[in-house]
């Protein structure tokens, strides 16, 4: 298939169907009327469906500001409690999604737990915004096992066997690899530009123009969140930093031994909430 | 004044106005005509609730061409227009014929009475909201505000706009500046319903003045929060270059490049626990003399009537 032929069947993808075990939680949280629009925004911060769901929602034109808003507090605020609400009634489960790539949604939840630690000892003004990107990172691995099951099996497969990096075997096989594909569903749903731009480049962060910070902060914690083997994200490799990644964080040895030693806790609260059945 | 709603007729049929009479004339007041052009007088002349026009295979252009212009006219377009219709007659493309509804002649006794009431309900639930934010416009906050002092019911009334909203429209042109009247609305509707779900109303007076009307009790913690979330939201807006700096450069009235900080909030609340209004434009004007105190102390803020009033009489 042609890259053209593959977009737009990518970009024809209305919505993402999450795993189970959230989908057992989101009807709990929904049943209760007494939840907040505070507890039900963290909860969605920790899905990366929800969360692509409710950036579609709030960046369509229906509202009449789209591309603007990335992070789940603004969009929350702007949309409402009934609108949200209504909106994860429709949540679908795909249980093949689970199988296809078991563990991406803890690796993803890592990234973002990650990335917020990176971005608050950065003093970054929005680290909300940079933990969303970094949930949303993988994004395209979800739209391609949701398009192209069996394909994805193979690439997978072929990672495993020939000890391949999973973007490399996606690459072999699409010509494209997880990263376009969420960058075009990205820009298709009208999400802001940094965010398509960090998703695209996290596994180049020096091409980011605009955000190289952001990006260079995705980058790492994908790194640091494999390399700590929490979740899975398609290889068992980990990848070297980037040297302009490097550059543009400035991080110091005292940094990165604080920054791993955060992780530690926050990696385990986020592994109790996709583990845990209440 | 008498509620009751004013019905055109303009057919050249006596037997079919004679029937559209005798159904709707408990209900409504009926004014027939037998031609269009003699009915335009009455039409804009005084406020007819809804037209209802005879359509058939003789109908001539010169009405079709004055009904249109009447529905093209933007005071005029807000009247519904029904069309009955001969039970063979072809309907035309909707474009050239602007009609709301319409009946075929075999259904006028069963539905007729209910299609029109329908019709003007519907008519009315449209008429006034503001088109950018879709919040209910003026005139239904007139009316709403209006509504609540008859009743004698104890609110607060609360009037919203934006600070340096000129400069910042002048920077990144109007189609910016209404992204951030259409955000502003969502949010304070948002906000109020969130404080307050059953018996709040927001409204949409134009430009950068919203209204709401709540209870007395939660409008102060709602108007606090709605700028609290207006602060979280607003910098979005600007571009990457002026989040960091927190101001922006523009022109001044006077037409001198001068540096602006980013769009705040004001808001002045009025409520009638100490004083009473009984015209809607009082009330008013004490929110917006709230809202002038709230603009003095610079940067988003809240200013309530705190006032003790003395009852006279």
């Amino acid at each position: 298939m042609d890259v053209q032929a593959l977009r737009s069947q990518i970009e024809r993808i209305d919505t993402l169907p999450t795993i189970p075990s959230v989908l057992r939680k989101l009807l709990l949280i929904i049943e209760n009327p007494k939840v907040s629009l505070n507890e039900i925004g963290s909860f969605i911060s920790n899905d990366l469906v929800l969360t692509s769901r409710v950036l579609k929602v709030v960046n369509s034109p229906i509202y009449g500001f789209p591309g603007r808003v990335s992070s789940i507090s603004q969009a929350l605020i702007l949309l409402g409690l009934n609108v949200v609400r209504g909106m994860l009634l429709g949540v679908s489960v795909f249980e093949a999604m689970q199988k296809t790539m078991l563990g991406l949604w803890e690796h993803s939840l890592g990234c973002a737990v990650t990335a917020r630690i990176i971005a608050k000892r950065k003093d970054l003004k929005e680290p909300e915004e940079v933990s969303v990107a970094a949930l949303l990172h993988d994004i395209g691995k979800v739209v391609l096992g949701l398009k192209f099951p069996d394909e994805y099996k193979k690439i997978m497969s072929d990672a495993e066997t020939k000890e391949n990096f999973i973007f490399d075997a996606e690459k072999n096989h699409f010509n494209i690899n997880h990263a376009d594909a969420g960058a075009w569903i990205a820009q298709r749903w009208n999400f802001p530009r940094s965010l398509v731009e960090i998703i695209e480049y996290h596994h180049k962060p020096h091409l980011s123009k605009n955000v190289p910070v952001q990006t260079a902060i995705v980058h790492l914690s994908d790194i640091l969140v494999r390399a700590k083997g929490f979740g899975f994200a398609g290889d068992n490799f980990v990848p070297a930093i980037n040297s302009s990644a490097w550059q543009s964080l400035d991080l110091s040895e005292t940094d990165v031994k604080e920054i791993l030693k955060e992780m530690e806790d926050s990696l385990s609260q986020a592994e109790d909430f996709l583990l845990s059945d209440e | 004044m008498s509620n009751t709603k004013t019905v055109v007729v303009v057919a050249k049929d006596m037997v079919l106005t004679s029937i559209i009479d005798r159904i709707l004339k408990d209900s409504y007041r009926v004014v027939d005509f037998s031609n269009i052009q003699s009915s335009l007088d009455y039409i804009y002349n005084s406020t007819s609730d809804m037209l209802i026009i005879d359509i058939g295979v003789g109908t001539d252009d010169l009405t079709i061409r004055i009904l249109n212009e009447i529905k093209g006219d933007p005071i005029f377009g807000q009247l519904p227009v029904f069309a009955i219709f001969d039970d063979n007659f072809v309907i035309p493309e909707w474009n050239c014929l602007l009609v709301d509804d319409y009946l075929r002649r075999s259904y006028l006794e069963m539905e007729l009475l209910t299609k029109v009431s329908l019709c003007i309900n519907r008519a009315e639930r449209m008429v006034d909201v503001n088109p950018l934010t879709r919040l209910p416009g003026n005139i239904a906050i007139i009316k709403q505000l209006q509504k609540r002092l008859d009743s004698g019911e104890v609110f607060a009334l609360a009037y919203a706009d934006l600070d340096y909203f000129k400069p910042f429209n002048d920077k990144f042109g109007f189609s910016r500046g209404d992204e951030v009247l259409k955000m502003l609305g969502r949010l304070i509707l948002n906000t109020v319903k969130g404080r307050q779900p059953h018996g709040s109303f927001v409204g949409h007076v134009g430009g950068d003045d919203f209204v709401f009307m709540m209870d007395l009790e939660h409008i102060e913690e709602t108007a606090v929060e709605i700028i609290d979330n207006f602060k979280r939201i607003i910098p979005i807006f600007y571009d990457a270059e002026d989040r960091a700096n927190g101001y922006i450069e523009s022109v001044d009235r006077e037409g001198n490049k001068k540096r602006f900080p980013l769009i705040s909030i004001s808001i002045g609340i009025a409520h009638n626990k100490a004083k009473i209004f009984s015209h809607y434009g009082e009330m008013a004007e004490v929110a917006s003399e709230m809202k002038t105190h709230a603009k003095c102390s610079g940067g988003s803020c809240v200013r309530i009537d705190k006032r003790q009033y003395t009852v006279a009489g």
